[in-house]
């Protein structure tokens, strides 16, 4: 306990060299702790896009392909599945709730998902429900046809368009903007901005699958109908919302009544006798193709984590040089600590006592100084970055990261407390001046 | 029997490379409660001499017996604890921890060494209590005790130094160029303060120094041998 207080007098007395050794590893465990919890938080961001959904529906393929452009609008289907298999599936007494996606369209780049009314009631963002900065939800079409042109956007697509509620703009057909392809006969009305929710969805621009369907009235080779006969306005010639009903869909979210019946309800899909105009289906259970799918970057994962590595061994290192020089200026104080009977060993201990002490500080700062820092920018790294933060505890991987870094902590202070150790014997009670 | 607080016998020192010896000693003795000068010029190896008789280094021929107790027989780790329970060491500069107070420096030997602590409180009934006895002895004021002992002159750092020393009763205080540091008049005053203190508590007292001015303040004087004449005892 007394070399304890005098480990801690002494270490007080060169504050501020070590300071900034502290501050430094203290960075360095920022460094690595921020990019594991961002990775984590990324990772579970990701895996979490689907949450709440069961099962994701679509034309028998590439399960990784389905969840790319269903899930993430990432690449092209290359085939749908007709309408008419939804009504056999809400029929299904496992299923609980349905949300169908209608994908091709974009504007500005984000993709366009036609969709129902449902999906503001069942999707879940992490296991929260969606919520608005500004507005609500698309009116159902069959309830008012005059809410027909609504449009509902992400977060990301707002922000980046300075849009607002009540702006009204078209959407494209396909992804190529060009005069021809874009839905100019019907502007949407921006009726609900989403909050951020970190994950695809505030890239997306929501509207309703008889809206979806009645942007396509009339198109033909992938043109508007007025790039044929020049009619000025469609919408006051929309057919009637029975006739505005999709023939085709990309894909199927469900919910079951009970999580449980998840591999039956599979089987009870993929195994519906096919219709004439119907095509072979396959069910997905979304967490698991999501973790497949993270594999993918998996190396930018790993990069990252080597990152965070290098840092903090380099700022070990430095922590080892600045003791190292500091010696030379104790060489007088553990010649004191000699002449009143405390041998070599004890100064090993000593000094290395004290570089362990100061690492441990530093990296007990790190984790706090994580923790504060990702509270703080919660917010920021959402809207900016899209990554949905979870203020929790750091995950079993993380002290396992602390606990190596306070294991080559150890390691790196033993070599100034052996240099203290050769220098004590040499010195003896007579340091140089 | 004549109680011996050193006694040198058929002493040779060099340094591990080194071939010819720095040093020899054929015999020197020192009876407890005694002091000692030890003097000659620089280089001649006075301080390699005390490190000797503080267990710091071995002779590499000779017997080096410290208070009875032959050191070349006791291990390294056992030579360290000797130091600490016996021994009070005085240095020329480098003597107090600066980060510590005065009270903090003295009270030193008693934290590490509990035979240190249980002969002042032996003595004077409590470690307390001997402190202000040596502060008193050696002029160190109640408010300077609170001070930091960076803060402190020279000569203040020397007689912190030697209350240091002195704290524990040990039975040998050895002191290497203890007034070098200091200016004339202080010189004298210190070396009579540490002595009476010393005597008091019937410490022995070893002192190294080219100064051979203050030699007369010590019952015996010793002089490095030169590579010479083998020994000069005066």
């Amino acid at each position: 306990m007394f070399w304890l207080k005098l480990v801690f007098k002494s270490a007080w007395s060169r504050k501020y060299s070590l300071s900034l050794v502290a501050v430094s590893v203290c960075l360095s465990v920022i460094v690595l702790l921020g990019v594991q919890q961002i990775r984590a938080d990324a990772k579970h961001s990701f895996s979490n896009a689907l949450s709440g959904v069961d099962l994701v529906v679509g034309p028998r393929g590439s399960q990784t392909d389905l969840l790319l452009y269903s899930v993430f609008q990432l690449g092209t289907p290359t085939q749908n599945m007709p309408y008419a298999d939804l009504q056999r599936i809400k029929e299904m007494p496992a299923v609980a709730w349905t949300i169908p996606i209608q994908l091709g369209d974009s504007f500005d780049g984000f993709p366009v998902m036609g969709t129902s009314v449902d999906f503001f009631k069942h999707y879940r963002s992490s296991g929260t429900p969606l919520s608005f900065q500004s507005g609500q939800a698309f009116q159902d079409p069959s309830d008012d046809a005059n809410s027909l042109l609504q449009v509902v956007v992400g977060a990301e697509v707002a922000e980046s368009k300075k849009l607002k509620l009540q702006d009204a703009f078209a959407l494209t057909h396909g992804y190529q903007a060009i005069e021809e392809t874009v839905h100019s006969d019907h502007p949407f009305k921006l009726v609900g901005i989403l909050k951020p929710t970190g994950t695809p969805l505030d890239r997306s621009v929501l509207i309703s699958l008889e809206a979806f369907e009645a942007l396509h009235v009339g198109w033909g080779f992938g043109l508007r109908p007025s790039a044929f006969d020049a009619k000025p306005d469609l919408q006051s010639s929309l057919p009637s919302m029975a006739e505005l009903r999709p023939s085709e869909l990309t894909a199927v979210w469900l919910g079951l009544h009970s999580r449980t019946d998840v591999f039956a309800a599979r089987k009870a899909i993929e195994g519906m006798t096919p219709t004439k105009s119907s095509v072979p289906l396959m069910a997905v259970l979304p967490g698991v193709a999501l973790d497949e799918l993270w594999q993918i970057v998996r190396v930018v994962e790993n990069a990252l984590i080597v990152m965070g590595i290098l840092v903090a061994i380099c700022s070990l290192l430095g922590v080892v040089s600045v003791l190292l020089v500091g010696l030379s200026a104790r060489r007088k104080e553990l010649a004191i600590y000699r002449s009143l009977g405390a041998g070599p060993l004890s100064i090993f201990k000593l000094v290395a006592l004290e570089s362990f002490l100061v690492c441990l500080f530093a990296i007990v700062g790190g984790v706090i100084g994580t923790q504060i820092l990702i509270f703080l920018l919660q917010d920021p790294l959402l809207q900016s970055f899209g990554i949905q933060t979870r203020h929790v505890w750091p995950s079993s991987d993380a002290w396992l990261s602390i606990g190596l870094l306070l294991g080559c902590a150890l390691l790196a202070s033993l070599l100034p407390a052996w240099r203290a150790y050769r220098m004590s014997l040499s010195d003896g009670l007579n340091p140089p001046n | 029997m004549t109680v011996s607080a050193l006694e040198l016998s058929n002493i040779e020192f060099s340094w591990s490379k080194q071939l010819a010896p720095l040093f020899s000693i054929e015999s020197l003795f020192l009876q407890q409660g005694q002091t000692l000068f030890i003097g000659g010029p620089s280089g001649c190896g006075k301080t390699s001499l005390l490190s000797l008789i503080t267990g710091i280094q071995l002779a590499r021929q000779g017997n080096c017996q410290v208070l009875g107790t032959s050191l070349g027989q006791l291990s390294s780790s056992e030579r360290d604890r000797f130091r600490g329970e016996h021994l009070g060491l005085i240095f020329q500069q480098f003597n107090l921890l600066p980060f510590l107070t005065v009270q903090e420096n003295i009270e030193l030997p008693s934290k590490l060494f509990a035979s240190r602590y249980n002969k002042s409180v032996q003595h004077f009934g409590s470690v307390q209590k001997h402190v202000d006895i040596l502060c008193d002895a050696l002029h160190l004021s109640l408010d300077l005790r609170q001070r930091q002992a960076n803060l402190l002159s020279v000569g203040e750092q020397q007689r912190v130094a030697a209350a240091r020393a002195l704290l524990g009763c040990p039975a040998l205080i050895v002191a290497d160029e203890p007034t070098s540091a200091l200016d004339e008049e202080n010189k004298i005053d210190f070396l009579k303060l540490l002595l009476t203190t010393a005597r008091a508590q019937n410490s022995s007292v070893i002192t190294v120094s080219h100064d051979m001015r203050i030699s007369a303040q010590f019952d015996q004087i010793f002089l490095m041998p030169s590579s010479e004449s083998k020994h000069v005892l005066a």
